[in-house]
């Protein structure tokens, strides 16, 4: 007689229960249709699998569980419509932050920075994977970079594709909020970044026994040089 | 001897028949209003006074309640006003802003309305799914400025409805320093301390013997307990949360069947192109949330590939309609209260012709932080027709100026192709045509349009999606004269126009000894207005004002909430005396 009156309880209250209709009302997500090209070998793309992301729009407003790639190659945000099955590049001036989650047991946050390049006069969006956050913070570029050509045949036909491989570029954002780039891991590059915090730097790594070459043990670095306050 | 001891057994049985029969209905009973109430919603309705001359605002406050906490709701966001005269429809239709369950402003009554009782309706959308029972209802007599004869019916009370409001019986107990005043002489109220923090509004009004149903926002509370129906909620209304929700259905005119998974596309005259769909369910009904930038703004309506054989038709819920209309019982006598009336209408015209009015303080706008829904986040090919030779329809800009455009004609009919840079051929989805920001169905309308209409063309020559949708490009066109107020719409779109939120007012305060001439007379019926009155727990909360040249009794009425959803209904009265009396005037 409860579990009657339990269900029926339920089930009005069901009734009068504001229904989650934000979904419904929420910012469409907007882009443009992605061809991939198959002309490389290798992956263009940071996840290799679609994977659940949120977004947040330049709106300020989040957009939640949509299947995500992120383009290393093009540097864009790729979106699968899971109704019509499209890829779609979302407008990069639209998105702000997002979230890819459990990427290899992990979840990773994306943000876009405006850097300058020398080849162009204003500075260029570009999505960067947030490593480390504080007084000094660490975004990495997640770049897949084309390196060579390579001539295939197939079907007696010859193919020419392109080499593409993972080239992540590291971003320091200092507290005057400039950013010190390196393409590379080294070891003295990185001090030489920071000529007058060396010896402070050089210890925290020989202390701490990092290897900078490593991303991981670099990322380690610059959390330490945070927290023992080198800035 | 086995047909007594059968007996006994079928009444053991019955008899626990009906014990659990009993229990079970106790039970739902108990479920039953537990579940009704919660998630429902109570409002309540200040109104600065009860009488009026047209012409004049009435000053009001809100209140959303939960109906189970009895404290403000932060649910609905929207609250509805409307005015209505007996048995005709709505006169006024208001739509206000709700923050925390509170709302106040004020509505000006217009110059032209007759004389006669009027109710007014306060709802959330929400509050649908209670029934229409459960809106707050108050009526207020309102007289034309210029009407002599008088000779229209008033309300006609009950006992109970004379007995309802006890001033000096009520708490916290509000004092005046005196209960006799002169003329333009200060007014010091102080409000004895609450249980807990409470917002209040007050208002000192000169008393009429005008019969009105007043109810203290304690009656209404009282009413809510009343269960409501379950049946309606069957249709079902969503709280407005966020903003207004647009509701509405899609119909065939013909066979008046209603449509499901139609995509009814909306959008408004900018300089950039927006859009918003929805699609509609299996009874054909769509939502739309109307956030602040639609605010006062047309809006453009149309249903997606909609099919040319069939008559699709958009048909747009009234979000102000009430089923029944109002028909109280009213008495013709109301000789007694003639002279209340000619003294309030020469109140409002030496007020008018000393242009004393200007008290209604317009509340700080809104803050512009609403969000233009845009078609497009993404650089476009800006083409100027003005940079080349005058062209004299849109066909020919296509075929002079726009490579990435095709237009064709089949059947007498044009369409449009857009060519896809990637797959280096024409697309076959249809590009998406803006005109002044508006989504054009139909690229016929727009065809006509040559370069003295035309400022700007935008086009996207790319797949795009928006959102679930995807369209074979995006041409927009800006033109010269806002070409899309002309437009005619097709039978399966619609042009409505989107009221402006209720931005009025509130009563300025003015203090006769100083910045009022002696000379200037200061008649007022309404001496005091605060929609926002914060009242504490630890003290007793005080209030000033200024009593006028109009020599009457006047009320002061004080409703509000506390933050622990206690009702607070209290008041007193005062006197104002001289020698001048303004109906010998």
């Amino acid at each position: 007689m409860l579990m009657i009156c339990i269900s029926l309880n339920a089930q009005t209250n069901d009734l009068l229960k504001a229904p989650e209709v934000d979904s419904i009302f929420s910012s469409k997500l907007t882009g443009e249709f992605f061809y991939e090209s198959k002309q490389y070998i290798g992956s263009q793309f940071f996840n290799k699998e679609w994977t659940d992301g949120d977004i947040l729009l330049s709106t300020g407003e989040m957009i939640h569980d949509k299947f995500l790639k992120y383009n290393g190659l093009l540097d864009e945000l790729v979106w699968l419509n899971k109704y019509n099955y499209g890829k779609f590049k979302l407008d990069k001036s639209f998105v702000k932050e997002f979230w890819l989650k459990n990427v290899d047991g992990s979840n990773l946050h994306f943000i876009k920075i405006n850097v300058s390049d020398t080849s162009k006069v204003s500075g260029q969006d570009i999505f960067v994977e947030v490593e480390v956050e504080g007084k000094l913070s660490l975004y990495i570029q997640r770049k897949i970079t084309k390196q060579w050509p390579q001539d295939v045949l197939v079907d007696n036909v010859l193919y020419r594709y392109d080499f593409i491989e993972a080239t992540p570029k590291y971003y320091i954002k200092l507290p005057s909020n400039e950013y010190l780039v390196m393409t590379k891991l080294r070891r003295l590059a990185f001090l030489r970044l920071f000529p007058e915090k060396k010896k402070a730097i050089s210890k925290i790594i020989r202390e701490n026994h990092l290897n900078i070459k490593i991303e991981s043990d670099f990322v380690k670095v610059i959390e330490l040089m945070n927290q023992e306050a080198v800035f | 001897m086995v047909s007594q001891l059968k007996k006994q057994l079928m009444m053991i049985l019955l008899k626990r028949i009906l014990f659990v029969f009993l229990i079970q209905q106790v039970a739902l009973t108990f479920c039953n209003v537990d579940a009704q109430t919660r998630g429902s919603e109570i409002i309540y309705l200040q109104t600065d006074r009860t009488v009026y001359i047209a012409g004049e605002s009435i000053y009001y406050k809100l209140y959303v309640l939960d109906a189970v906490t009895k404290k403000c709701s932060g649910m609905s966001k929207v609250g509805y006003i409307v005015l209505r005269a007996v048995n005709s429809a709505p006169t006024l239709k208001i739509r206000v802003k709700i923050d925390g369950g509170m709302a106040n402003g004020s509505i000006s009554l217009p110059d032209t309305l007759t004389s006669g009782v009027f109710q007014l309706v306060a709802f959330t959308g929400f509050m649908r799914n209670q029934g229409e029972e459960h809106f707050f209802h108050k009526e207020l007599t309102i007289a034309n400025r210029f009407d002599k004869a008088l000779d229209f019916k008033l309300i006609k009370m009950t006992p109970k409805d004379s007995s309802q409001f006890q001033l000096t019986q009520l708490e916290p107990k509000t004092k005046t320093d005196k209960v006799v005043y002169g003329m333009r002489e200060k007014v010091h109220v102080s409000v004895g301390k609450t249980n807990s923090k409470s917002n209040v509004s007050v208002t000192v009004f000169e008393e009429s013997a005008i019969p009105s149903t007043y109810k203290s926002i304690i009656d209404v509370l009282k009413d809510s307990a009343v269960i409501q129906n379950r049946t309606q909620v069957l249709n079902y209304h969503s709280p407005e949360t966020k903003a207004k929700l647009l509701r509405g259905t899609v119909i065939d005119s013909k066979t008046q069947r209603t449509i499901k998974d139609a995509i009814v596309l909306l959008s408004c005259i900018d300089s950039v192109p927006n859009l918003q769909y929805a699609v509609t369910n299996s009874k054909g009904l769509f939502q739309m949330l109307l956030s602040d930038y639609y605010n006062g703004k047309e809006l453009f309506l149309t249903i997606k590939d909609a099919p040319e054989n069939q008559k699709w038709q958009i048909k747009i819920e009234d979000e102000f309609a009430l089923s029944k209309k109002w028909n109280p019982s009213l008495i013709a006598e109301n000789e007694n209260y003639k002279e209340f009336i000619v003294k309030s209408q020469n109140i409002v015209y030496i007020n008018k012709s000393y242009q004393l009015n200007k008290e209604v303080n317009k509340k700080p706008t809104i803050e512009d932080h609403f969000i233009c829904p845009e078609f497009y986040h993404c650089p476009v090919n800006t083409v100027f027709p003005s940079d080349f030779v005058a062209l004299p329809n849109f066909l020919e800009i296509a075929v002079e100026i726009l490579p990435q455009l095709r237009i064709i004609k089949e059947k007498g009919e044009y369409h449009a192709q857009m060519f896809n840079d990637f797959l280096r051929e024409f697309d076959i989805h249809s590009p998406a045509f803006f005109l002044d920001g508006v989504y054009e169905d139909d690229i016929n309308k727009i065809i006509e349009l040559g370069s003295d209409q035309i400022k700007k063309i935008e086009l996207i020559a790319a797949e795009r999606a928006f959102g679930d949708l995807v369209f074979g490009g995006v041409i927009s066109i800006t033109s010269k004269s806002n070409e899309m107020i002309n437009s005619k719409p097709s039978s399966y779109s619609l042009r409505l126009k989107n009221d402006k939120l209720n931005e009025g007012g509130n009563l300025v305060e003015v203090n006769p000894t100083t910045n009022q001439n002696q000379n200037i007379p200061f008649l007022k019926q309404l001496l005091y207005w605060n929609p926002n009155m914060e009242l504490n727990g630890t003290d007793s909360t005080d209030f000033e004002f200024y009593t006028s040249d109009n020599l009457a009794k006047y009320s002061i009425k004080i409703e509000g909430i506390s933050e622990d959803g206690t009702p607070i209904s209290t008041g007193t009265s005062i006197q104002v005396t001289n020698q001048i009396n303004i109906t010998d005037k």
